[in-house]
């Protein structure tokens, strides 16, 4: 167990597994991105009430769903870094804030095109889950600006990684003080297989769908930048150089 | 080592007092923030509104937000100069937990920057037209919420302590934090206003405060020996 704990921290190891998995990956994410983008967006029957609108929630609620999973990692990734000062855990948590901000950011954009359609409006203080998805984003760069004024590296990795851990605990707070202060916010609508709900089973395939092919993009682009990642950092050592001269 | 020669209380009171002592002798320090805050305050009716009415509505924020502006500018003194003299590593390498030195600093620099700017908030509150039944809960969150600012904003200056030019980026990290602290200290005003209880605001306040003050020192000793290398 602690041998394959320590083999993990290891770039080369990561980098070598990480090659053998990435083509799988991304064959899969194709698929479902390709059904549920095309199925969703195209084919999908309209929702008895908001219409066509509701094909924007396919995309919506899974980039959503998959943004709040990165405070959480960066959290594990943190905790990892500071314990057993793992390389690896660094690189991942330093793309995992870049990738998060952006997520955060496609969350915010298609909840107020979808917004801007359903409720008349582009912004909305008294949603509560839109106000706590701004401070996600606002957290998320504060740990971005942290790392790019620290020069150290080590530095910059320890001083993110305990950002990250006390960002997560606040992330939670933030986000039911938020909905403590809006009592007007929509409840998220429970996954429903039953054949008498009016939109029928398939407005959750697709949306489930959707958040397998999201978090797929996840792990893809989080494994295509902790590789370039993990070259940039190690290109002094021989097997970074063997790499590059082979191709 | 010898004998230990004085007991962590002791180290304790020892950092509050020493730290008191260079604040008093700074007084620029002390001086600017505060005087940040009332200017802050003062500019708001002249950029919104002088209507008493619509003051009213808005003071408790108005104060809250400038207590937040003005505690983020009074934080950057807090571990500065004792990096750059050396004292921050004489008080790494003492032999008492960081956390009750890190801890006293909180105090003291709160006892400077946070308890005058609490203390002339009913006279700001006054000026912003806010009713009179308001002063005592407004008094009571900025008395809880202020040193939870502290110990918050203390641990993003410790993980920056070491950057030639910090600039903005301690508000950049700390004003998103401050979130829950604003919500429940305005909310609980706003109770008051509206002639209902805001005691459970303020519980929840002292909750977090409580949970501050048992992890944030912990947090910011971690920063230190971070930064501090």
């Amino acid at each position: 167990m602690w041998l394959w704990f320590s083999k993990l921290g290891s770039p080369k190891w990561f980098y070598e597994l990480s090659g053998r998995w990435l083509p799988w990956l991304t064959a899969a994410m194709i698929i479902f991105m390709t059904i549920g983008l095309v199925w969703g967006l195209l084919f999908l029957p309209p929702d008895y009430q908001q219409g066509f609108t509701s094909r924007i929630l396919i995309v919506h609620v899974a980039v959503a769903g998959t943004s709040l999973a990165f405070f959480p990692l960066m959290f594990v990734a943190g905790t990892i870094t500071l314990v057993w000062k793992m390389k690896l855990a660094d690189m991942v948590a330093k793309n995992a804030a870049i990738l998060g901000a952006w997520f955060s950011f496609v969350t915010l954009a298609t909840g107020s095109l979808w917004g801007s359609v359903m409720w008349g409006t582009w912004w909305e203080w008294t949603d509560s889950r839109l106000v706590s998805m701004l401070f996600q984003l606002f957290l998320l760069i504060g740990v971005i600006s942290l790392r790019s004024a620290l020069e150290d590296s080590e530095t910059a990795a320890k001083a993110c990684a305990l950002l990250s851990i006390v960002g997560c605990i606040n992330v939670v707070i933030i986000k039911y003080s938020v909905e403590w202060w809006n009592t007007l916010h929509q409840a998220s609508s429970p996954i429903s297989t039953d054949s008498s709900s009016p939109n029928g089973p398939e407005f959750w395939i697709a949306t489930l769908i959707m958040i397998v092919a999201v978090y797929l993009f996840l792990s893809v682009s989080l494994i295509l930048a902790t590789r370039n990642e993990i070259l940039e950092r190690e290109r002094r050592s021989q097997w970074v150089r063997d790499l590059v001269l082979k191709s | 080592m010898s004998a230990k020669q004085t007991t962590t209380s002791a180290a304790f009171l020892a950092t509050l007092k020493r730290d008191l002592l260079i604040a008093i002798k700074k007084k620029n320090d002390i001086v600017n923030p505060f005087m940040f805050f009332i200017i802050v305050v003062s500019l708001f009716p002249i950029g919104i509104s002088p209507e008493s009415d619509r003051l009213r509505e808005i003071a408790a924020g108005v104060i809250w937000i400038s207590v937040l502006l003005a505690s983020m500018l009074s934080m950057d003194n807090l571990y500065r100069s004792d990096y750059e003299d050396g004292s921050l590593e004489q008080l790494l390498l003492s032999p008492h937990p960081l956390f009750f030195l890190v801890l006293a600093k909180n105090i003291s620099h709160w006892l400077v920057s946070g308890l005058p700017v609490v203390l002339v908030s009913p006279l700001l509150a006054y000026m912003l037209n806010l009713p009179a039944q308001a002063y005592g809960t407004l008094i009571l969150t900025l008395l809880l919420g202020t040193p939870i600012m502290s110990l918050i904003g203390s641990i993003a200056v410790a993980l920056t302590v070491g950057l030639g030019s910090r600039g903005l980026i301690l508000a950049v990290i700390t004003l998103p934090m401050s979130v829950p602290v604003l919500i429940f200290g305005t909310l609980a005003v706003q109770s008051t206003l509206n002639s209902l209880s805001p005691l459970g605001y303020l519980s929840l306040m002292l909750v977090m405060l409580s949970v501050a003050i048992s992890l944030a020192p912990l947090a910011s000793a971690a920063a230190l020996r971070i930064s501090v290398n």
